[in-house]
């Protein structure tokens, strides 16, 4: 039975002739979005990392219903009535009595605020804080930089000297100038106070953060604007905004995912540093407060101090490793 | 290249400058009433406070306001506060509200303890980094390599400020194994200067390492795999002379760039580092001085901090040009 040598051909080539084959699967095109995420899957790390973000996500979202299962309640329960008049410490549970389920994690010492409802709420506003402040500075720098990259010349140029100025103005010590004005000016009142210190919080953390992201889409839009895709869609009249958006935005998702992922560490680190500092949310409860207000009860309650800390240190830490997997997921190169 | 230099200096000049105004521009059209902070004891009333603010030029329009710093920053200038006008030579960046004294004498006392600070952790990270870094790549891909790396990942993705509290409650204050920091000058007593800031630098130093560990891992791959490199091996020269006199040479470029470049990471360090360990120095005073709304002091030291973070950047700059012809021409 021989083959005629088309029919060898064919035989040998069946997998490409039929799409439906599975070996035809396999080389079937992925984009490189699809292929980062398959990496990332792979990663060890970066799916324990995602677990403990979603933990605290699910805290964060669910932090009512965690406060009813517990049974506790945010600055109420049981009040100063269940403090020991003389040493200020709660009449149940830690420092001075066992464990209770009452209260997990004790109450504040002088106020008899639940700690268990405190550290909850405050993974909400530490996540809430971070996803808002990540998402604007995140458009703020894209659109910056894609101006700026796409205009050339003297815009160009007038928006890359502001980029010097706000990397070389001291974030922290900006904050801090920064932070107490926008709350005096917009707090008039004691219910707006918690929405002033709010806004003003995001507003600081955008102003201080959106250069990076912003230089780095000026550095690859100025390469990609001398692209074929760009030059040709340029000469059949595509407007300026559609190529901007459309022909170069999707160019840039990898560098826009990797600089999302390494912002959320870095806001979560902030909104508790300068909440630390006692210039961050007040109204509200927020770990870098809690840890602050701990710090005189250490030696006793140990508890008091080590549930914050533990919170922070170990969000920041599994979205930092987090955004480190993404980052090789999206470069393989970077990692050696 | 002397054009390049020139170019840059007007830059970097500027963007002080610019920095200077945005934050005059920032409490003048902030809700902050100097009168107010300059108001003291209990018969304060508004009368009082708008007196002040007339006295003082509080009201006046934010460019003659600015005019009058900025005048005084070169030709310096007297203000009267009431009481005996308090003369405020040269370099004068107006006088404090709370303690009446003129802000470049205070931050001029205070610097040395900044300074202190950050040179020592510097003497420490630096080195530490880059041994750390070297070593990592010369055992590449080996347990000891990916111990190193994965630690400093770690370590570094804790925020500072939780590692220098811990250490400075546990250290100092619960075991007690390390002794209270605190400032003295260098002039006076050379060993407790050393002594009282051994634990910030350490903190700061360790803390500050592991990015450059990393970084210096990385730049060091990369030589290690050039071609002098291999042509070194192939003289035959020593293992150390290979790693010390050819790579490290190339390697140790990218990691001084990014040394200057991280200086505004430095201060906000040094700044978490005298609060938690209770130093007197910029980001301590500055710190209180926001608390009080005692303007003059902020201003000085964003300006400051702005000043040193562009000369850091223009060091770099200039110093890049110098090693790499190419960068002039951008």
């Amino acid at each position: 039975m021989a083959l005629t040598p088309l029919e060898a051909v064919r035989s040998d080539s069946t997998p490409l002739a039929s799409p439906d084959a599975p070996a035809a699967k396999k080389i079937a095109g992925r984009s490189p979005s699809r292929i980062a995420f398959d990496r990332l899957r792979a990663d060890k790390v970066a799916v324990g990392c995602t677990a403990i973000v979603l933990f605290f996500i699910l805290v964060g979202i669910f932090a009512p219903l965690i406060c009813k299962i517990f049974g506790v309640e945010l600055r109420e329960t049981p009040g100063a009535e269940a403090l020991n008049i003389f040493t200020g410490y709660a009449l149940i549970g830690p420092p001075e009595h066992s464990f209770t389920w009452e209260a997990p994690l004790g109450l504040q010492p002088g106020t008899g605020n639940d700690l268990l409802a405190e550290w909850v709420y405050g993974a909400r506003t530490s996540l809430e804080v971070a996803t808002i402040a990540t998402v604007t500075t995140t458009i703020v720098g894209v659109v910056v930089g894609l101006i700026a990259g796409f205009a050339r010349g003297w815009l160009d140029r007038i928006i890359s000297f502001i980029l010097d100025l706000f990397l070389s103005f001291p974030f922290l010590l900006g904050a801090l100038t920064l932070a107490p004005i926008i709350v005096n000016r917009y707090a008039t009142d004691e219910g707006k106070l918690d929405r002033a210190q709010f806004f003003s919080l995001i507003f600081v953390l955008t102003f201080f953060g959106w250069m990076g992201l912003a230089r780095l889409v000026r550095g690859e839009v100025l390469s990609l604007r001398e692209r074929e895709f760009v030059q040709a869609a340029r000469i059949i009249g595509v407007p300026t905004r559609s190529i901007l958006f459309r022909e170069l935005l999707p160019n840039l998702v990898a560098p826009i995912v990797v600089s999302i992922s390494l912002g959320l560490p870095a806001f979560v680190t902030a909104e508790a540093g300068l909440a630390y500092l006692g210039i961050g949310l007040t109204s509200r409860p927020s770990w870098g407060q809690t840890i602050s207000r701990a710090i005189p009860y250490f030696q006793d309650y140990w508890l008091y101090l080590w549930a914050p800390v533990l919170g922070v240190m170990l969000l920041v830490l599994a979205l930092n490793l987090l955004g480190d997997s993404v980052r090789d997921a999206f470069d393989p190169k970077t990692r050696r | 290249m002397l054009g390049y230099i020139i170019r840059r200096l007007i830059s970097a000049v500027l963007v002080v400058i610019m920095t200077s105004m945005l934050v005059f521009a920032l409490f003048f059209y902030g809700p902050s009433n100097p009168g107010q902070a300059l108001c003291s004891g209990v018969r304060c009333t508004a009368e009082r406070v708008e007196q002040i603010n007339v006295a003082l030029g509080f009201n006046d329009p934010v460019v003659d306001q600015y005019g009058t710093w900025a005048k005084g920053v070169f030709a310096g200038r007297t203000v009267d506060f009431g009481g005996a006008p308090i003369d405020c030579p040269a370099p004068c960046f107006g006088v404090s509200y709370q303690d009446r004294i003129p802000v470049t004498e205070t931050l001029s006392e205070r610097f040395p303890a900044t300074l202190s600070l950050a040179i020592g952790a510097a003497f420490i990270f630096f080195p530490l980094g880059l041994l750390l870094g070297v070593l990592a790549a010369r055992k590449r891909g080996t347990s000891i390599d990916r111990g190193l790396v994965g630690s400093s990942l770690i370590l570094s993705s804790i925020p500072y400020y939780l590692v220098g509290l811990m250490a400075y409650l546990y250290l100092v204050i619960f075991w007690g194994v390390a002794p209270q920091p605190d400032y003295n000058p260098i002039t006076e007593n050379p060993w407790k200067w050393w002594t009282g800031l051994l634990l910030p630098w350490v903190v700061l130093g360790i803390w500050n390492s592991t990015a450059y560990a990393r970084f210096s891992r990385g730049s060091m791959l990369e030589s290690l795999g050039e071609d002098y490199v291999r042509t070194a091996r192939a003289k035959g020269l020593t293992e150390r002379k290979i790693v010390v006199k050819h790579a490290l040479r190339a390697a140790i470029v990218p990691v001084l760039t990014i040394f200057g470049l991280d200086f505004a990471g430095l201060l906000a360090g040094t700044v978490f580092t005298e609060y938690i360990f209770g130093i007197n120095g910029i980001g301590r005073t500055a710190l209180l001085a926001i608390n009080n709304q005692d303007f003059p002091i902020i201003a000085a030291t964003v300006l400051i901090a702005a000043a040193f973070v562009v000369l850091a950047n223009l060091i770099v700059d200039i110093l890049y040009s110098v090693v790499d012809p190419r960068v002039r021409l951008t």
